[in-house]
């Protein structure tokens, strides 16, 4: 996906900006939290895990998402946004 | 504004959460907790362990599991093996096992989600956790009876089979369960029982001696030097003594006097403390006792608390208070009864719960009664019985 397609979901950075603060939430939390669907949020969370940008760990039915681990494109995405929320 | 002043040095000794670092007369089931989770330090993959800690109130099983606690976990990171305590008190999560291990599970992942599954499913997510992480823990379960209460078989026994279930994978958990009397668990069905009662580590009440021993370490922790007396001391671990060797009720009991000192601007936490904050804990006298005293045991209980409120020392003779009895009759314009009969009243306080008497042989010959007033400030024993006194004299 290119950079733009990313960045093109208001969504998507309100889920990194919620995970950099929560460190680790499952779906329902996440969409509860954005005041959206089960579905959609999944949808965007795919997107996000797809560019390598967050992870999962599964523990039976429940996914929990994170910021992954050691991934270039996450710590740009986290830079660019402590930088302009500062 | 006067600086503030206090005796304390470091108060948090004396808080029910601090774990002390040495267990006075528990050194011997310390050493037994560890030889029964000694196989953690060596192989902590290949079997698991079960050991109930039973005992009264304040004889220290909380303490006791939370010094094992520490003391494991430092030799387990000497070994590089991945071991956890923890300690949960049930009580506190209404003795579901739900909660509970969702407490745990959120220790290590904080924001994992409260609903939507069923317990079972958070066993095993809990298992999946710990094999994650590659995890070795001890559970504690303290005020394991609320568990059993609310869970009944069913639940414990899940809890304990969990392990045994998985084919050909690590041994994870291990559990403490400490629970008052062993009665709770009665309540379980045969297997269920026979999974938890191969270790059982009783402690027995601690005695007025090892109470004092176990004061003076704390005492020696939370005061400044030379603020509590032994005859303060003493007086705490008597009184813990009679609470049923309640260890927990005696520090409590030595916190609160120092904070009564404080408030006075002592320099020591004096006698006259220990006993406002006994008041203050427990209930102690009630008025209506003391009004239907009758007017000489009135007298002699106001010589008594008279002495004591003049004396430092934690106890009388019942000579001494026989002479302050004379004093008062003096007072009062009355002929004091004899020797006897004062011994009567003695016994007849003391069944009240006013004093406490214990008959000591002093030297070689004879034996005489000695008087304690632990419970009640002196002090405000004199208003009282001065008042009353008034009105039928």
């Amino acid at each position: 996906m290119n950079v733009e397609d990313v960045f093109s979901s208001r969504l998507r950075i309100k889920i990194v900006k919620i995970l950099m603060q929560m460190s680790e939430l499952n779906i329902s939390e996440i969409a509860r939290r954005l005041g959206i669907n089960h579905n959609a949020a999944s949808r965007h969370l795919q997107v996000l895990e797809d560019e390598g940008i967050l992870q999962q760990k599964v523990f039976g039915r429940i996914r929990l998402y994170r910021i992954k681990e050691n991934s270039l494109k996450a710590k740009a995405i986290q830079n660019l946004i402590e930088t302009w929320e500062s | 504004m006067p600086r503030y002043r206090s005796i304390f040095k470091d108060e948090t000794k004396l808080d029910i959460s601090y774990v002390p670092s040495r267990l006075p007369h528990r050194d011997r089931e310390l050493r037994l907790l560890m030889e029964f989770f000694s196989f953690l330090l060596q192989f902590p993959a290949k079997m698991t362990q079960r050991v109930i800690i039973t005992g009264d109130i304040g004889t220290g099983k909380t303490a006791l599991s939370q010094r094992f606690g520490v003391d494991i976990i430092r030799e387990a990171d000497k070994n590089g093996t991945n071991l956890r305590y923890v300690h949960v008190n049930c009580r506190e999560y209404r003795g579901s096992l739900f909660m509970i291990l969702h407490h745990i599970i959120s220790l290590f992942y904080p924001n994992f989600p409260k609903r939507g599954y069923a317990a079972e499913e958070l066993l095993r997510n809990f298992l999946n956790i710990l094999d994650e992480e590659n995890i070795y823990l001890i559970l504690a379960l303290d005020e394991f009876d609320s568990l059993v209460e609310r869970e009944g078989s069913e639940g414990v026994y899940k809890l304990t089979r969990l392990q045994e279930m998985r084919q050909n994978k690590p041994q994870r958990f291990s559990i403490i369960c400490i629970l008052r009397d062993l009665k709770a668990i009665g309540a379980l069905d045969a297997s269920t029982r026979s999974t938890l009662q191969s270790n059982v580590i009783s402690l027995e009440k601690y005695s007025k001696e090892q109470l004092r021993d176990i004061l003076s370490d704390r005492a020696s922790l939370a005061f400044k030097t030379l603020t509590v007396s032994e005859e303060t001391l003493n007086l705490i671990a008597e009184l813990a003594s009679s609470e049923g060797g309640n260890a927990r009720f005696g520090i409590e009991l030595l916190w609160r006097a120092g904070k009564y000192a404080d408030a006075e601007n002592f320099d020591m936490v004096a006698l006259e403390c220990v006993r406002k904050a006994v008041s203050s804990i427990i209930p102690t006298v009630r008025k209506s006792d003391l009004a239907s005293l009758s007017f000489h045991e009135k007298l002699f209980l106001l010589s008594i608390s008279r002495r004591f409120k003049e004396s430092e020392n934690d106890h009388i003779s019942l000579s001494e208070a026989e002479k302050a009895y004379n004093i008062v009759c003096e007072e009062f314009n009355i002929e004091p009864n004899s020797h006897t009969q004062l011994w009567k009243y003695l016994h007849s306080l003391s069944s009240i719960g006013i004093i406490e008497t214990k008959v000591a042989s002093v030297g070689s010959r004879g034996r005489t009664t000695i008087i304690y007033l632990s419970r009640i400030p002196a002090r405000e024993l004199e208003k009282e019985l001065s008042a009353l006194l008034e009105k039928e004299a």
